[in-house]
C-alpha cells in the first residue's frame, strides 16, 4: 500500500535533478530534503547554440550550472577582439561571485552548443539563507574555499611572474 | 561592454500609467484573480514543502485541494449561516444600541455643559464635528459587512483559479524565461523573484495575521459570553487588513454590545481589556514574526490609501486600498532598485571591493 502510495506521488522528473545536484561538489554535502529546497529555488533554462548567457559589463545577477552542453567564456583583449578564456562543460558552474555583490560582469558567456543551464539567483540563495540556515551554510563555505583557492592561485602567479622578471 | 540598455523612464510611466488605467476600468474582472493570487500566495509554500521531498505538484495540489473541501464542507456547512444570522441580527439591532448610546451620551453632555466653564462650546464642537458622523457610520457597519457578502458569489471561480496558479506557477515562469531574449534572463529573474519575494511574504503575513486576530477575537468574546462573537469576530478579521483598525472597530462594537447585553460598565471593561489585550499580541507576538519582511507605510500614505480606496471602491477599497497601496510601494521598491543597478551602477558592495569578476 505504501509503496503504491508513493510511486502515485513520487516525481522521477525531481529525483532526477536532485541526482545532478547531489554530484555537484557546491551541493555534496546536502541531504535529500535539502537538494529538494535547492531545486525549488533554482530556474532552469535551455539556451542554443551562439545564444548569449550575459555580456561582459552587464550586471550579475545569478549563479550558472550547466547540466549538458557546453558553455564558452570571453573576454574583450586590447584591441577589442574576444579572446577565450575557457570553454565549460556538464557539472561546472561560473558567475558565482553575483551570489555575494551585484557588480558588472567582467567576461562574455555564449552557449557553444545547446545547453541545459539551471540559474540561481541571488535573494532565492538569501531565502534560503534564512529559512535553510545548514542550506546556505553549506553553499556559501563552499563559495569561500573556492574563492580561497583561486586567491592563493593568483598570488602564486604573481608570485612566479616577479621572480621570472627579477631572474631576467 | 556589451550595448547599452537603458530603459527609458517616460516609457516605465506610461506603462504604469496604462497599468492603473486598465485595472481601475477592469476591476470587475480583476477581483477574482487578485483573491485568487493572494490564497496561492498562502498555499504555495505547503505544497512546497510536500514537493521538496520529491512528490509530484499536480498530485499533491489535487490533495491539498480535496482535503481543503472536505474541511470546508464540514465546517462552512454550519458557520456562514450562523454568521449571516448574527450580521443580520446585528444589522437589526444596531439601531437600538445607538439610541441607547446617544441617550447616555446626552446625559453626558449635559453633565459636562453644566459642570465646566467653557462646557457649552465643547458640547457644540462635539455634536457637529465627531459624534454624529460616528454615530451613522457605526449604525451602517454591519450593513457595510453584509455588503461585501455578494463576494461569496466568487467561491466557486476563486479556488478554480487557484488551483491553476497552484499548479502552473513554476511552468508560467520556465516558459517566461525560455521565451524572453537570452541576455535578459537574469534581469527578468531579477525583477520576477524581487516581486514574488517581497508581495508572497506581504500577503501571506496580513491574511495570516487577520485569521489570528480574528480568531482570538472570537475565543475571547466567545469566553465572556458576549453576543454576536462570531459576526464580530469576522468584522474584526476582515477590518485587519487595515492596521490598527480591526481591534479599533471590533473593539468599539464589541464594547456596546456587551454594555447593552450585560447593562454594566464591567463587562464593557472585560471586553475592552480583551481587545487591549489582543492588539499587545499583535504587535508584540505576531507582527515581529509575520512581518519580518512586510512593507511599511508613513502615516499620510496610510491616510491617502484608506481615502482614495473608499472614495473609488466604497467599503471594500476602504479594506484592501492598504494592502493596495503596500503591493504598489513593493513594485516600486523593485522597480527602482533594478533602475539604480541597471541603470545607474550603484552596487550594494561596501567600498574597496570593486573587482571585476567573472
Amino acid at each position: 500500500m505504501l509503496k503504491v502510495l508513493r510511486s502515485f506521488f513520487s516525481d522521477p522528473v525531481f529525483v532526477k535533478k536532485k541526482a545532478f545536484l547531489k554530484s555537484l561538489p557546491l551541493f555534496k554535502e546536502l541531504g535529500e530534503r535539502e537538494l529538494g529546497y535547492v531545486l525549488q529555488a533554482f530556474h532552469s533554462r535551455v539556451y542554443h547554440e551562439g545564444e548569449v548567457l550575459f555580456m561582459e559589463g552587464d550586471i550579475g545577477r545569478a549563479l550558472f550550472i550547466i547540466e549538458s552542453g557546453r558553455v564558452e567564456l570571453t573576454k574583450l583583449d586590447a584591441g577589442g577582439k574576444p579572446k577565450q578564456i575557457v570553454v565549460l562543460g556538464p557539472g561546472d558552474f561560473f558567475g558565482e561571485m553575483a551570489l555575494l555583490e551585484q557588480l558588472p560582469r567582467s567576461a562574455t558567456a555564449t552557449a557553444q552548443e545547446k545547453s541545459h543551464v539551471h540559474l540561481l539567483y541571488r535573494s532565492r540563495i538569501e531565502s534560503l539563507l534564512h529559512r535553510h540556515p545548514r542550506i546556505g551554510v553549506s553553499i556559501m563555505t563552499h563559495l569561500a574555499q573556492l574563492l580561497s583557492a583561486r586567491l592563493r592561485r593568483a598570488t602564486q602567479q604573481l608570485t612566479t611572474s616577479d621572480r621570472v622578471e627579477r631572474d631576467l | 561592454m556589451g550595448p547599452e540598455r537603458r530603459p527609458s523612464i517616460g516609457l516605465i510611466i506610461a506603462l504604469a500609467a496604462a497599468t492603473v488605467y486598465l485595472a481601475y476600468h477592469l476591476r470587475q474582472i480583476l477581483i477574482p484573480f487578485g483573491l485568487s493570487f493572494a490564497l496561492a500566495y498562502l498555499a504555495n509554500p505547503v505544497v512546497n514543502v510536500f514537493e521538496a521531498r520529491g512528490m509530484r505538484r499536480d498530485r499533491i495540489v489535487i490533495m491539498f485541494y480535496l482535503l481543503i473541501a472536505a474541511a470546508i464542507s464540514m465546517t462552512a456547512s454550519f458557520l456562514l449561516p450562523v454568521v449571516m444570522r448574527e450580521l443580520s441580527l446585528l444589522q437589526t439591532n444596531a439601531p437600538g444600541y445607538f439610541k441607547r448610546s446617544s441617550e447616555y451620551l446626552s446625559q453626558v453632555q449635559v453633565m459636562v455643559a453644566h459642570k465646566l466653564p467653557i462646557g457649552q462650546s465643547i458640547v457644540e464642537h462635539w455634536n457637529l464635528q465627531l459624534y454624529t458622523p460616528l454615530i451613522e457610520h457605526f449604525q451602517k457597519l454591519p450593513g457595510y459587512l453584509l455588503g461585501l457578502f455578494p463576494l461569496l458569489s466568487l467561491l466557486f471561480l476563486v479556488p478554480f483559479i487557484t488551483f491553476f496558479f497552484l499548479m502552473d506557477s513554476s511552468r508560467i515562469m520556465r516558459d517566461v524565461i525560455q521565451s524572453c531574449p537570452s541576455r535578459w534572463v537574469e534581469q527578468v529573474l531579477h525583477v520576477t523573484t524581487e516581486i514574488d519575494t517581497s508581495m508572497g511574504s506581504y500577503v501571506r503575513s496580513v491574511m495570516i495575521e487577520s485569521f489570528l486576530v480574528g480568531l482570538m477575537a472570537f475565543l475571547g468574546l466567545y469566553a465572556l459570553n458576549v453576543n454576536y462573537a462570531l459576526a464580530i469576530a469576522t468584522l474584526v478579521g476582515v477590518s485587519s487588513f487595515v492596521p490598527y483598525a480591526g481591534a479599533l472597530l471590533g473593539g468599539t462594537v464589541a464594547c456596546t454590545v456587551a454594555l447593552f447585553q450585560y447593562g454594566t460598565p464591567l463587562a464593557f471593561l472585560k471586553v475592552a481589556l480583551l481587545f487591549l489585550a489582543i492588539r499587545g499580541v499583535d504587535d508584540l507576538l505576531l507582527q515581529p514574526i509575520l512581518s519580518k519582511t512586510s512593507v511599511h507605510l508613513h502615516p499620510v500614505a496610510y491616510l491617502l490609501a484608506l481615502m482614495i480606496g473608499g472614495e473609488a471602491f466604497g467599503f471594500t477599497g476602504l479594506i484592501l486600498g492598504v494592502p493596495a497601496a503596500c503591493i504598489l510601494k513593493t513594485l516600486f521598491r523593485v522597480g527602482w532598485d533594478f533602475y539604480t543597478s541597471e541603470v545607474l551602477m550603484r552596487s550594494d558592495s561596501p567600498p574597496g571591493l570593486r573587482i571585476p569578476y567573472v
